[in-house]
């Protein structure tokens, strides 16, 4: 692979004030926002990105084209972009990566999202423990602004478009993207019911577009170098690269950017530097928490959407947990069923009961004190939240439990 | 419209209906807790959740609108599993005081355990305990532990009375109703939280504890407090045959009427059903009664149509005032005119009424009448009056409702009438207005009788008894009736009327 491929988002992270505008601009900053502003209509920039199939990289992976192509066109209608950049899911920290090492690229890309719908206004939603983030962005904002690639006239066109960074008070949930919306509004951070979806009813009941923070930053490289390049570096549907946050047993933790479709083993392995301290893999979370758990012999898995859907799970936010043979599944079915059962927002009944109720079950399998039928109410619970509640949250908290106990059910049964 | 099947049957419905709502009106009913007709849905509560054919999970019946061709399962196993889920779930973290519980019986989630469920509860955990009796103001009471967080409450304070006292804090499990920044709830539709709660999370210190839902007799009536007439429930015990005087109105509650009160009523209208018991007239009385020897409220008829007759023939009707008031139905109000003006011709015919309040805004009038509307329809004078010009020459004076009362001292009326003759009055209440009167007839309130008002906007709705009234008290339609029988100037004018059905289709 080669690390000077323009289309590697993370390619300059090595320089020094990367995230100044003097140095984004020579390294070809905003050249892609010169480029569609004053050579493409904005019909032309979304059919690049239809083109490019870009998948959104904030878990649910739907196309941001398609996302984009659902706003109501031919009005002047106020619409908004909203940047997803609450990233709450447990094991996720590529957001935090590409803002702190680069806000500018995804000024850029939400230049070029906005231009393409139409939007002259864009909130970027960061989580509030980003602080330090936030800040660098909101340098990054004004300089944008000072050189003229925000605010009216961008890059002396009829084009315009003004930035708000705003941060999140530390819910997971404000990361479903109509929570988010509700959040921004003021309100408490409740999903909405859907349909109406965003695009066509969403913040301050104008047509929305929500996008994640990676998604938007591999914007300027589809309009600098074509849908075309985009799909060849990755797969031929699911193009580009991905930022894989990896953690937990690994000797090399951290964040690695590689062409969609890589192979699992091969992250963590060659890339991560395999488990640590001699231990052995025993289980993998591939997708963020709410993924369902591979083990060690269904690791020989390509890193895409399909690939992963494939074996049961999902890519999710592309978040790795490895989790070694030392750990006690009781304590990974803690964590996660704790974890839900705090970020629950309460508002619909199967999630607020039953994350409480398996994260109870769990504590006492901790302990020590199971109970006869213990892990068959696990399953029943998790399979009575998947499917039923108002949000994905519901599914989020229900498939790493139905994949624990489906693929540890032994060790679970054997603990107290 | 959209046809579509539910459960086999074919139904259409108009575009833009909710799954929820279509099955309603073909009878179907799809249990649910949060979903209320008069807010948007929120489809929390995942209880109406039904099967519709070709997608893959359960979708809300509440907030799921009809499409053309749909086919819906709302029985089907998956459907009822589903349904015994969410059961299940809510009541793991429920109170299951059912028995101490004021809902009890008319509430939601016991009625649907009872229909859907029956399956003994498996959750083994700790229940977390939470407050049980918190105040929330205007007399309510919240139960955190019965609570199934459906936000009811909290959305009618933002919707209808656009005041926000409650909202939700905390989040997941530990989710809970609680009073913004400590502001009591206060406005005039608190009552209505209560009554819309699904279950016993808040109850009404008016009701609490006083008797079991299943006790109540609930029968349709309208509220006769203000000039709405909104259209209520005034739910009674029957009584125990055993303990006389047990039988007693308990609650009123409301009662839908798109065209009035929507769903809602106010508090006067809610709390004050204390009238209906308060100095209540239940035997005949005054001075007269003995002298006359008179037994029954209906003995009054014949002396008194006697005494009206001689004095028209004498052409002294000049003498007699007739006080009526805007809490008499239409019917009585169009008796009394036919009675006093057209056939005796009596020229002093008063409306005496309770006084003005100020309204409120929504649905509470300043007039706290249910017929003042009616009553100028029928050409009376609604003018205020003196008890002046009541004794003016007047030797015969018959008044109808305790309402002087509110107008007037009992002594300034036993002063200013001591040169009347003879003085009636007609009343289901005695205060101590009765004193000034020669004999004092006991009638009835609207609640007891057959009748129609005319409200503010010009409605005129019909209503049947809703409670039985003293043994001895008459409807004023009956008195009325007898006595223009009886003075006998137009007898066969009131010979159909047996019921105030009958006078109402005589009306023009």
């Amino acid at each position: 692979m080669n690390r000077e491929d323009e289309l590697f988002l993370t390619r300059d992270f090595g320089l020094d004030h990367l995230h100044r505008l003097e140095t984004y601009v020579s390294r070809g900053g905003y050249r892609a926002a010169a480029k569609a502003l004053k050579t493409m209509t904005p019909d032309a920039v979304l059919e690049e990105v239809k083109a490019a199939n870009l998948r959104g990289r904030g878990g649910a992976g739907f196309p941001a084209g398609i996302k984009w192509g659902f706003v109501p066109r031919g009005t002047d209608a106020l619409r908004y972009l909203c940047v997803n950049a609450d990233e709450g899911e447990p094991g996720t920290f590529k957001d935090r990566f590409l803002m702190s090492h680069n806000p500018h690229l995804l000024l850029e890309g939400a230049i070029l999202a906005s231009y393409a719908v139409g939007i002259r206004t864009a909130y970027v939603y960061i989580r509030g423990e980003y602080e330090s983030i936030a800040r660098r962005l909101e340098t990054a904002v004004s300089e944008a602004r000072a050189s003229g690639w925000l605010g009216d006239h961008i890059a002396g066109t009829g084009f315009g478009l003004e930035v708000f960074v705003h941060r999140g008070a530390g819910a997971y949930i404000c990361g479903e993207e109509t929570a988010l919306l509700e959040s921004l509004e003021g309100k408490r951070g409740h999903p909405r019911l859907k349909p109406p979806f965003p695009a066509s009813i969403g913040l301050f009941r104008c047509p929305t577009v929500i996008n994640n923070v990676e998604t938007l930053c591999h914007i300027p490289g589809i309009i600098r170098h074509g849908a075309e390049a985009f799909l060849k570096r990755g797969l031929p549907r699911d193009g580009g690269t991905r930022i894989f946050s990896v953690s937990g047993a690994v000797a090399r933790p951290g964040c690695y950017e590689l062409p969609t479709g890589s192979s699992l083993r091969e992250l963590i392995y060659e890339r991560a530097g395999g488990v640590r301290d001699g231990r052995k893999l025993k289980a993998v979370i591939p997708g963020g928490l709410s993924a369902p758990m591979l083990t060690e012999n269904e690791i020989d898995v390509r890193m895409d959407g399909d690939s992963l859907v494939e074996a049961g799970s999902m890519l999710g936010s592309g978040a790795v947990i490895v989790i070694d043979d030392e750990t006690p599944m009781t304590l990974v079915l803690e964590k996660i069923t704790k974890f839900y059962a705090h970020e629950s927002c309460g508002q619909c009944t199967p999630c607020r009961v039953g994350t409480a109720w398996m994260a109870r079950i769990a504590a006492r399998l901790r302990a020590g004190r199971r109970r006869n039928g213990d892990v068959d109410t696990l399953h029943r619970l998790a399979s009575g939240i998947k499917g039923r509640t108002l949000c994905p949250m519901g599914d989020a908290a229900a498939l790493p439990v139905l994949a624990l106990v489906a693929k540890f059910r032994d060790e679970l049964e054997r603990s107290s | 419209m959209v046809s579509l099947v539910i459960n086999g049957q074919r139904i259409s419905a108009a575009p833009g209906t909710t799954i929820l709502e279509a099955a309603r009106e073909a009878g179907i009913e799809i249990p649910h807790l949060c979903y209320h007709p008069a807010f948007p849905p929120v489809g929390t509560c995942r209880l109406c959740a039904v099967e519709i054919e070709g997608l893959p999970k359960l979708e809300p019946a509440c907030s799921t609108n009809v499409k053309e061709g749909m086919v819906v399962r709302t029985e089907s196993p998956r459907v009822v599993e589903a349904r015994r889920n969410v059961l299940e779930l809510l009541l793991a973290e429920h109170a299951m005081d059912c028995p101490i519980c004021d809902k009890a019986g008319e509430c939601r989630l016991q009625d649907t355990y009872q229909a859907y469920s029956l399956a003994p509860g498996v959750y083994a955990e700790d229940k977390t305990r939470r407050g049980k009796k918190i105040a929330l103001g205007g007399g309510l009471l919240l139960d955190r532990e019965r609570c199934v967080l459906c936000t009811r409450c909290v959305r009618f304070l933002e919707s209808v009375t656009k005041t926000s006292e409650l909202g939700v804090f905390e989040r997941g499990d530990r989710s809970e109703i609680g009073c913004v920044e400590g502001r009591l709830v206060d406005n005039n539709y608190s009552g209505c939280l209560a009554e819309i709660c699904p279950v016993g999370a808040i109850t009404d210190s008016d009701f609490r504890f006083k008797t079991r839902a299943w006790f109540l007799e609930a029968r349709e009536t309208i509220c006769p407090l203000c000039g709405r007439g909104c259209a209520v429930f005034l739910e009674s015990h029957p009584g125990f045959p055993r303990v006389p005087g047990t039988a007693k109105a308990y609650r009123v509650r409301s009662r839908r009427d798109e065209r009035v009160n929507g769903h809602w009523i106010c508090n006067v209208g809610r709390y004050g059903y204390g009238y209906l018991e308060k100095s209540r007239c239940r035997e005949l009385a005054g001075p007269l009664a003995k002298t006359l020897n008179l037994k029954a409220a209906t003995d009054v008829v014949a002396p008194l149509a006697a005494e009206l007759r001689a004095l028209k023939y004498k052409g002294r009707q000049t003498r007699v005032a007739v006080v009526l008031s805007d809490w008499l139905t239409n019917e009585e109000l169009f008796l009394a005119g036919a009675v006093f003006r057209r056939d005796l011709e009596i020229g002093r015919c008063h409306l005496v009424g309770p006084r003005d309040g100020s309204p409120d805004g929504m649905l509470l009038t300043a007039e706290r009448s249910p017929n003042r509307a009616g009553a100028k329809a029928l050409g009376f004078n609604t003018e205020e009056t003196t008890l002046e010009a009541l004794a003016r020459d007047t030797d015969l004076l018959i008044v109808f409702g305790p309402f002087l009362q509110d107008r007037f001292r009992p002594a300034d009326i036993a002063s200013a009438w001591a040169g009347v003759k003879t003085k009636v009055l007609f009343t289901p209440r005695d205060e101590g207005l009765g004193a000034a009167f020669d004999l004092v007839v006991p009638t009835v309130w609207p609640a007891e009788k057959d009748g129609s008002f005319t409200n503010c906007q010009g409605l005129i709705r019909s209503f049947s008894p809703a409670l039985a009234p003293p043994p001895s008290a008459v409807p004023e339609w009956r008195l009325l009736t007898a006595l223009g029988r009886a003075v006998g100037l137009n007898p066969s004018f009131y010979i159909p009327f047996r019921s105030a059905g009958d006078v109402r289709r005589a009306m023009p």
